[in-house]
C-alpha cells in the first residue's frame, strides 16, 4: 500500500471508503473479541485514531478502559507502550532523558534513552495521578508530535495516538487535568457499565482456560492512509457553518450563546473544536456510507467532542448543571 | 475541474427544489394562518369591549345613539376586525424558501442524510474532486426518491397548538352587553342641547324626554311599575321635589326626604339619581319605596351607618396634615389621631411621616380599623403607636449576659443624636462622630460629618487671682515621716478620739492646734524638725 493518496475521480474515492469501511470493521472485530459490551467506546477510540486524535476514557475502574486499548494495540501493528501515571513520575520517566554512557574508546557521552512516549500507540494509565508537571510533558507529544529533551527535538512517529484513561470516582490525591491539557484530546468518551447479556460473555472469556488472543490486522500505514482518506472527505458550507455555529454556541457571551450557556458555562469550546468536529464528523459520514459530511455527524459527535472542553462555572455545579446538559441544549 | 455536469441530476434537482419550495410556501402559510388564528380570536373581544366603553360613555353624557350604536353594526365590526386583521397578515406576509432550504427539507422527508443537499452545493462548485463527485453520483438515487415523494405534512408543519375558543363566549357577551347597554341606556339630561336631535332619531329607545315634561316614560312596557297604586300623581312630585315637603312627608324616611323624588316608571335609580344631579350626592335614595317597613327601614339605615366614617375619613386627615401633632400618633406610620393620641416622650417636631409609611397606610383598610375602634369604646391610637422606642442602650460594657439585639444606641428623641460608636473609642483620632438622623426613618442611614476639630475658647485666669483651696484635700502623705513616728501619730489620735469623741477635730485641725497637748507638741515638733 502507498502511503499517498490520490482521490480524484468519484471511482478511486468509492475504493477509499470501501478500504475505509474494511479497515475499521477489521480493527473493531478484533478489538471486540477482547472488549465485551463497549460497541460505542470501541467506536469512539477507532474514530480518534482514524482521526489523527486522542482519546480520554473516563470510567469507574473495572469496565475495561485499560484493555481496551491494550487490545487495540494488539490488533495494530503498532508499538505500544503503558505509562501508569502516578504522583511522583516525573516528565523524564515518560519522555526519555540522556544518559551518561561509555563508549568503545572508554570515554563517556550522553545518549538519549527514549521513554515511553516514543511510541504509536501510548495508553496514559490514570493520567490524572500525575503532578501538574508530569502531565505537561504530554503537551507538546500531543500537538506537535514531538518531545523536546535538553536542546533536542524529537519527532514522533505517525501514526501517534495517546490514550488516557482517568477514574472519576477516586479524586482523592489526583490532579485534575488542567483545560490545555483537556483541549488537546478529541474525544472524551465516558464508558458505562455493560448489559446484562455482555456480563455472561464477560464471565465466560475471561474466567475460563479460553484465553482470546488479538491478532494484528492493521498497522501504521494502513492507518496512515486512512487518516488521509478522512482528511478527503469534503464538508459542504451549511455544515462548516454549522459546526462554527454550534462550537461558538458553546461560548458564554457569542452571538449563538444561549440563555443557558451565559449563565452556567465559564469556558466554552476553542477553535480546536470545530476542527475535531469536522474530523470527527466526516469519520462518522464514512462509517454511514456517505461522501460528504452532514449536520447530523456533527450532532452524533458533538457530545463526545465538547464535553472536555466546556468548563461549567461553580453557578452551574451547584445547580447540577453538567457539561453534556449544555450540549444538549446548545444542539436543540 | 470542472467534470460533466450531470444535466438529468441538475434538472432534477431543480424540479424537486421547486417543488418543496411551492410545498413548503403553502404549508408555512397555513401554519401562519394557524398561529395566528388565536390571536385573531382575542380580537373578537376588542370591539364588544369598545362598544361597551363607548355604550357607557353615551349613558354618561347623552350622546345621541345613531346608527353606530346600534348592536347590529357593532356586531358586524366584531367579526370584521379579526378578519381584516388577519388577512392583512396573510397578505403582507412574504414568505421566501430557498433552493437550500427546499432541498434540506426534501432530505428530512426522504431521509438520505442532507446528501440532495450536499449534492446541489458540490454541482455548484467550479471544480469537485473524487469524493464531490461521488457525493454528487451518490445523490442521484435519492433525488429520483425526493421527486416521487410529497412533502410529508407531519414532518414539517409544527405542532398544532390547543385552540382555545374562550374569546367566542367573550365576544358574544359583551356583544349582548353592549347591546342592553344600547336598549336601555338612560334618558339624557333635560335642556341638553343634543335634545331636539334625539326626538328627531327615528329610535324610539332613546327618545329624549320633553324638557316640558316633568316625568319621563321610556320603556313603560319593559320595566314593571313596583307599586303602581301608591305612585302619586306628576304634579304632585314635582312639587315635592321642589319643595322637600311633602304632604306625604310624614311617611319618607329622612334619607327619602333629602332624595329629590321617586323613580318613574320604567326609570332607573340611577338615571333618576343622574338626571338630578343636585341630589346625587345625598343619601341613598329611598324613593320609589313608599311602604317602608321595619326591616327596610334598618336597611336603608345601614349604609348611613357607613357613610359616617367616609364623611370623618375626609375630615381628618386635613388636620393631620396641618398640624404637626407633639404625639407620636401623628408622627411616620402612626395612625391615630392627634385628638386622643397619647403624648410621648419620644415626639419631635422633626418628625415627619415618610412616602413608605404614607403607601402602608393607604393599603390599609382604615374603616375596618375604625369600627373595631368604636367597638372598642371609641376612638383607640393605634397599636403601633405602643410600640417600645428604640433602645439608646448601646451595650457598652461587660457582663452583659443576654444582649439586646435592638441596642444600637440609634433611638432618641433629637434629630441629631450624638453617636457613641466605635469611632468615638479610639482615642486620640479626631473623629467628630456626630449623626444626622432621625429616629424611624425606614432603614438606617448614618451619616458622619467630618469636622476640623476646633480649640475650646476660654479666658486665661491669673495665677494671682486664685482663690485658695476650700475644703478637705484628703489624705495627704508624708513620705518623711519615719514608720514609727507614723504609726505613732496615728495611736495619739486614736486614743485621744477614743477619749473624748466629741473634740476630736479633723485631721487638718490638729496640725493648727494651739500647743496644749504635749504630747501634740512633741508631735509637732519632731515632724518638724529634721530625722537625725
Amino acid at each position: 500500500m502507498s502511503s499517498s493518496l490520490s482521490v480524484d475521480n468519484p471511482e478511486a474515492a468509492r475504493q477509499a471508503a470501501d478500504e475505509f469501511r474494511t479497515v475499521h470493521a477489521a480493527i473493531r472485530e478484533e478489538v471486540s473479541r477482547m472488549m465485551v459490551g463497549q460497541d460505542a467506546t470501541i467506536d469512539g477510540v477507532l474514530a480518534a485514531l482514524f482521526a489523527a486524535g486522542h482519546v480520554l476514557l473516563e470510567g469507574v475502574p473495572g469496565l475495561g478502559k485499560t484493555l481496551l486499548v491494550s487490545s487495540l494495540g494488539k490488533a495494530i501493528h503498532l508499538t505500544f507502550s503503558r505509562i501508569q501515571f502516578t504522583p511522583d513520575m516525573m516528565p523524564a520517566d515518560i519522555r526519555g532523558t540522556n544518559v551518561l554512557q561509555e563508549n568503545e574508546t572508554g570515554g563517556t557521552k550522553l545518549e538519549f534513552q527514549p521513554g515511553p512516549l516514543v511510541a504509536n500507540l501510548v495508553l496514559a494509565d490514570e493520567i490524572n495521578r500525575a503532578t501538574p508537571r508530569t502531565q505537561a510533558a504530554l503537551l507538546e507529544s500531543m500537538q506537535e508530535k514531538q518531545i523536546s529533551v535538553g536542546n533536542r527535538t524529537i519527532a514522533l512517529e505517525e501514526p501517534f495516538c495517546v490514550m488516557a484513561t482517568q477514574n472519576p470516582v477516586e479524586q482523592e490525591g489526583t490532579y485534575p487535568l488542567p483545560e490545555a491539557q483537556l483541549d488537546r484530546f478529541l474525544f472524551k468518551l465516558v464508558v458505562g457499565y455493560p448489559a446484562e447479556e455482555d456480563y455472561r460473555t464477560i464471565l465466560r472469556r475471561t474466567t475460563s482456560n479460553n484465553e482470546v488472543a488479538l491478532n494484528p490486522v492493521s498497522n501504521a500505514e494502513t492507518i496512515i492512509r486512512m487518516r488521509q482518506v478522512v482528511r478527503s472527505v469534503p464538508v459542504p458550507d451549511h455544515v462548516e457553518t454549522e459546526a462554527i455555529q454550534l462550537v461558538m454556541a458553546t461560548q458564554p457571551g457569542s452571538e449563538y450563546a444561549r440563555p443557558l450557556v451565559n449563565e452556567v458555562v465559564s469556558l466554552g469550546a476553542s477553535p480546536r473544536g470545530v476542527q475535531s468536529l469536522i474530523l470527527a464528523g466526516k469519520v462518522r459520514a464514512l462509517l454511514d456510507g456517505r461522501f460528504a459530511v452532514a449536520g447530523e455527524d456533527l450532532k452524533a459527535v458533538a457530545p463526545d467532542v465538547l464535553r472536555h472542553r466546556i468548563l461549567v462555572n461553580f453557578h452551574g455545579m451547584s445547580d447540577g448543571v453538567t457539561p453534556d446538559d449544555v450540549i444538549q441544549e446548545v444542539l436543540k | 475541474m470542472k467534470q460533466n455536469e450531470p444535466s438529468q441530476l441538475s434538472h432534477d434537482l431543480e424540479i424537486v427544489s421547486m417543488t418543496l419550495a411551492s410545498q413548503i410556501q403553502s404549508q408555512d402559510r397555513g401554519d401562519f394562518i394557524r398561529d395566528s388564528i388565536p390571536t385573531a380570536l382575542k380580537l373578537l373581544i376588542v370591539m364588544p369591549l369598545f362598544a361597551i366603553l363607548v355604550q357607557l360613555f353615551r349613558w354618561a353624557t347623552g350622546v345621541s345613539a345613531g346608527w353606530f350604536f346600534s348592536w347590529t353594526s357593532w356586531s358586524l365590526l366584531t367579526v370584521a376586525v379579526p378578519l381584516t386583521w388577519l388577512f392583512a397578515r396573510v397578505l403582507t406576509r412574504q414568505v421566501e424558501v430557498s433552493r437550500h432550504r427546499a432541498l434540506l427539507a426534501a432530505d428530512k422527508q426522504i431521509g438520505s442524510s442532507e446528501r440532495i443537499a450536499t449534492a446541489d452545493h458540490f454541482m455548484q462548485r467550479p471544480s469537485r474532486d473524487g469524493f464531490m463527485q461521488a457525493a454528487v453520483e451518490d445523490a442521484a438515487d435519492w433525488v429520483g426518491r425526493a421527486r416521487e415523494a410529497s412533502l410529508d405534512e407531519e414532518s414539517v408543519r409544527r405542532s398544532r397548538s390547543f385552540l382555545s375558543l374562550w374569546p367566542i363566549p367573550f365576544a358574544v357577551i359583551g356583544l349582548l352587553i353592549a347591546a342592553f347597554l344600547t336598549q336601555y341606556a338612560r334618558v339624557p339630561l333635560a335642556g341638553d342641547p343634543s335634545l331636539p336631535e334625539l326626538s328627531s332619531v327615528a329610535d324610539p329607545i332613546s327618545i329624549a324626554p320633553d324638557p316640558s315634561q316633568p316625568k319621563q316614560q321610556p320603556n313603560v312596557e319593559e320595566l314593571p311599575d313596583p307599586n303602581p297604586e301608591k305612585e302619586p300623581p306628576p304634579e304632585q312630585r314635582s312639587q315635592r321635589a321642589v319643595n322637600r315637603q311633602g304632604s306625604s312627608g310624614a311617611d319618607i324616611p329622612d334619607e327619602a326626604e333629602e332624595s329629590s323624588g321617586k323613580l318613574s316608571e320604567g326609570e332607573t335609580r340611577e338615571s333618576q339619581q343622574s338626571a338630578n344631579p343636585s341630589s346625587a350626592r345625598g343619601a341613598p335614595s329611598t324613593s320609589g319605596q313608599p311602604s317602608k317597613s321595619g326591616e327596610e327601614t334598618k336597611r336603608e339605615r345601614k349604609p348611613k351607618k357607613k357613610q359616617k366614617p367616609e364623611k370623618e375619613r375626609e375630615k381628618k386627615p386635613r388636620p393631620q396634615e396641618e398640624k404637626p401633632s407633639g404625639a407620636t400618633a401623628g408622627q411616620g406610620s402612626s395612625k391615630g389621631s392627634d385628638n386622643n393620641a397619647a403624648p410621648s416622650d419620644w415626639a419631635s417636631t422633626s418628625q415627619a411621616a415618610t412616602p413608605d409609611d404614607e403607601d402602608i397606610e393607604d393599603e390599609e383598610d382604615v374603616a375596618d380599623e375604625e369600627e373595631e375602634q368604636e367597638s372598642r369604646g371609641g376612638v383607640q391610637p393605634n397599636l403601633r403607636d405602643r410600640r417600645t422606642p428604640v433602645n439608646r442602650d448601646l451595650q457598652i460594657g461587660f457582663g452583659n449576659a443576654q444582649p439586646n439585639p435592638d441596642a444600637n444606641g440609634r433611638g432618641g428623641p433629637g434629630g441629631q443624636k450624638k453617636s457613641r460608636g466605635v469611632a468615638s473609642l479610639v482615642l486620640g483620632v479626631p473623629i467628630p462622630d456626630r449623626v444626622n438622623g432621625q429616629p424611624n426613618k425606614g432603614r438606617i442611614r448614618i451619616t458622619q460629618q467630618r469636622i476640623t476639630p476646633e480649640a475650646e475658647q476660654s479666658d486665661p485666669v491669673a495665677a494671682q487671682d486664685r482663690l485658695p483651696r476650700q475644703g478637705s484635700v484628703g489624705p495627704i502623705h508624708h513620705p518623711d515621716f519615719s514608720p514609727w513616728l507614723q504609726d505613732f501619730v496615728r495611736r495619739y489620735f486614736l486614743e485621744r478620739r477614743a477619749q473624748n469623741p466629741l473634740q476630736a477635730s479633723p485631721p487638718e485641725n490638729t496640725t493648727s492646734t494651739t500647743p496644749q497637748d504635749p504630747l501634740q507638741t512633741s508631735a509637732v515638733a519632731e515632724s518638724d524638725t529634721p530625722q537625725s
